[in-house]
């Protein structure tokens, strides 16, 4: 039902790493969304885990329950969304929708504005007063993750790995430069919203 | 972590969905010759997800600069990190993506310049070391004037620092650093430099290789804005006699992960492994001046004074030294580095950084010493850098370090491109002659 959503969905199990396996044997990107299935008792400890996880911790949540595990109590609000087994594609994509915004302020049409600024998930597109900006795939990335990540300070180990995900020889000096050149891009107006926060690293001021 | 692979593939997808969006039309494939001129291939977007895959067959020797012998297949592969819309086009959106050139099995293109400076990045990276480039690039803006035999006229007679009204260029740098920040290269600053219609605009720093694309897109963002405003823009080292000539100063530190290694409070202004890198690059500059100073007319430059270099020395506070350690702000760690003052702005960028970079790190790795420090004279016993191509392309010839960085195949293709300006340089009948001889003897 996942695949069907547009997602390409990888199992992991509750006892193991929580982190998927990539494609080739590596680790794969960071998902854009963890659902929590048949964990019955066990979801609510998954969803600590998860939350606390130094590469998964802003995830969005999603626990699948079956009506009996309703009465497991309010723990259950560890995830951000909960749906009720058995459901259909359209109330999962819904449910996942809501994950997403309360998460990251990923609106239903996978827009995420801040001011005048938008910056459409679908498209890889980003506006400033509905001008195109033209960023490249990383300036993209990285401009995504602090957008949808408000209010965190980051630093720059976290973001290499968060948003590059490798070690390349640009170093983590890599984030200041390619910070410098989203600003740059972005206009004055907005590019102080990414503030630099001293001896930790980089926030987005929403 | 993503895999490469994985990044590969949505890198993919960005430039895919990038180019439909945006209506892009057209795709600009570049890559640069071993003199670092750059050369593209325009693409129609039909072909795009062909070419992103398989990469796109072109002849090799068109790499190998003007002298070039027989044809080779060779593939470029875009890299869709470097894909970018160009600004310069409002009507119909163009953009690029620089290459990587293989040869059909797979191998790297010897003549890669692009792939010669990775190669030296990552023996870097196996140390744990990346470096850090910072730009200062000079150019001179003249009228439009189509008759090469006249000399080429000044816009202004504005002098260092100058604003308007005498400095015609301050719209025409405004202009330029709006297409750079466009294109994600961060402008630190611009001025008028010291000769008419001379200016000056510094990069801000960044890694090596995003500094040489930048530094090649700079010159043709620069022309671009020229030819908008019907003005040419030249970067010939020295175009005006009695002006000073336009240089390339690059600034150069290394990081161990957040720490900048050649900073230590403590022994100032560079730390022992700053003053091992200083004292390799030093040790090899005269070897490697082919390459940062390339052209017949680099050597006017360095000839002519105007605090050109024309010894291998360093200097926290003279002038004309080769290499200058700043040193105005001793305790921030992120103002460690040196400034190499040879390089001028026609240099391929790629084989200079490539080259600089690996004469430091064999500074570092057999523990060079570095000597005194020159004050505004040169110390006795001091090295001349070449006094012309020649001498520089015997020493580049030679010179074990740069076969090793560059390759053999590279290094012949270079010294045959240098020969040849050379021979046609000294079959020609020049001003001074005519004017010294005509009537005298």
């Amino acid at each position: 039902m996942l695949a069907e959503l547009g997602f390409s969905p990888r199992r992991v199990a509750i006892n193991g790493s929580l982190r998927p396996p990539g494609a080739d044997g590596g680790t794969a990107p960071r998902p854009d969304l963890a659902m929590v299935l048949d964990a019955r008792g066990d979801a609510t400890p998954v969803c600590t885990r998860l939350r606390e996880d130094e590469d998964l911790g802003g995830v969005p949540i999603v626990v699948s329950v079956e009506p009996a595990d309703l009465e497991l109590g309010p723990e259950m609000l560890e995830a951000h969304e909960l749906i009720v087994a058995p459901f259909t594609a359209a109330e999962l994509a819904a449910r996942i929708a809501r994950a997403r915004r309360a998460v990251h302020g990923i609106a239903e049409d996978e827009v995420v504005r801040s001011d005048r600024l938008e910056l459409n998930l679908a498209t890889y597109q980003v506006t400033v007063d509905g001008e195109p900006v033209d960023f490249t795939y990383m300036e993209y990335e990285l401009l995504k993750f602090l957008l949808t990540h408000p209010r965190r300070a980051f630093s720059r180990e976290a973001l290499l790995s968060q948003v590059w995900g490798y070690d390349f020889y640009g170093g983590a000096r890599t984030v200041d430069v390619h910070v410098r050149r989203v600003r740059a891009k972005l206009g004055s107006e907005h590019a102080t919203k990414i503030k630099t926060v001293r001896r930790v690293g980089y926030r987005w001021e929403a | 972590m993503p895999t490469d692979t994985d990044l590969t593939l949505s890198n993919r997808d960005y430039v895919m969905r990038t180019v439909e969006e945006r209506g892009v039309r057209f795709v600009r494939l570049w890559f640069v010759d071993v003199l670092g001129m750059l050369k593209s291939i325009a693409i129609p977007v039909t072909e795009l997800e062909t070419v992103l895959e398989d990469g796109v067959g072109l002849d090799g020797s068109a790499l190998e600069g003007g002298a070039r012998l027989a044809e080779r297949d060779v593939i470029a592969y875009p890299d869709p990190r470097t894909f970018q819309v160009l600004p310069w086009h409002p009507t119909s959106i163009a953009a690029r993506m620089l290459c990587d050139v293989r040869l059909p099995d797979g191998t790297p293109f010897p003549g890669d310049s692009r792939h010669a400076l990775r190669r030296v990045l990552t023996q870097a990276a196996e140390i744990g070391l990346t470096m850090q480039v910072g730009a200062e690039i000079e150019f001179f803006l003249f009228e439009e004037e189509t008759d090469p035999s006249k000399p080429p006229v000044p816009l202004d007679r504005g002098t260092y620092f100058d604003l308007t009204p005498l400095d015609d260029g301050s719209d025409f740098r405004r202009r330029t650093i709006e297409y750079l920040e466009q294109m994600g290269i961060p402008v630190k600053a611009s001025h008028h430099e010291v000769a008419p219609s001379q200016h000056e605009i510094k990069l801000a720093h960044t890694d090596a290789l995003s500094m040489a694309d930048a530094v090649t897109t700079f010159k043709l963002a620069v022309k671009e804005v020229a030819r908008e405003q019907d003005v040419f823009a030249t970067f010939m080292p020295k175009p005006l006699e009695h002006e000073s000539g336009s240089g390339m100063h690059v600034h150069l530190s290394l990081f161990e992960g957040e720490r900048n290694v050649f900073f230590d409070p403590e022994e100032g202004p560079l730390s022992a492994t700053g003053r091992a890198f200083l004292a390799g690059v030093l040790a090899h500059a005269r070897e490697l001046t082919a390459v940062t100073n390339q052209w017949v007319n680099s050597y006017k430059r360095l000839a002519g004074g105007f605090e050109a270099p024309e010894y291998v020395s360093w200097t926290r506070h003279a002038r004309s030294a080769l290499v200058r350690v700043p040193s105005s702000r001793p305790d921030r760690e992120a103002a460690a580095r040196i400034e190499l003052r040879s390089p001028d702005s026609a240099c391929n960028p790629y084989l200079c950084f490539a080259l600089v970079l690996a004469a430091g790190l064999r500074g570092i790795e057999r523990g060079y010493q570095l000597g005194g420090e020159t004050g505004d004279e040169p110390l006795p016993g001091a090295r001349a850098l070449p006094e012309d191509l020649r001498e520089a392309v015997t020493l580049f010839e030679s010179s074990e370090l740069v076969r090793e960085v560059l390759g053999d195949r590279m290094c012949d293709w270079y010294v045959r491109n240098k020969r040849r300006e050379w021979d046609e340089y000294r079959k020609t009948v020049t001003e001074f002659e005519r004017s010294r001889y005509l009537r005298a003897l």
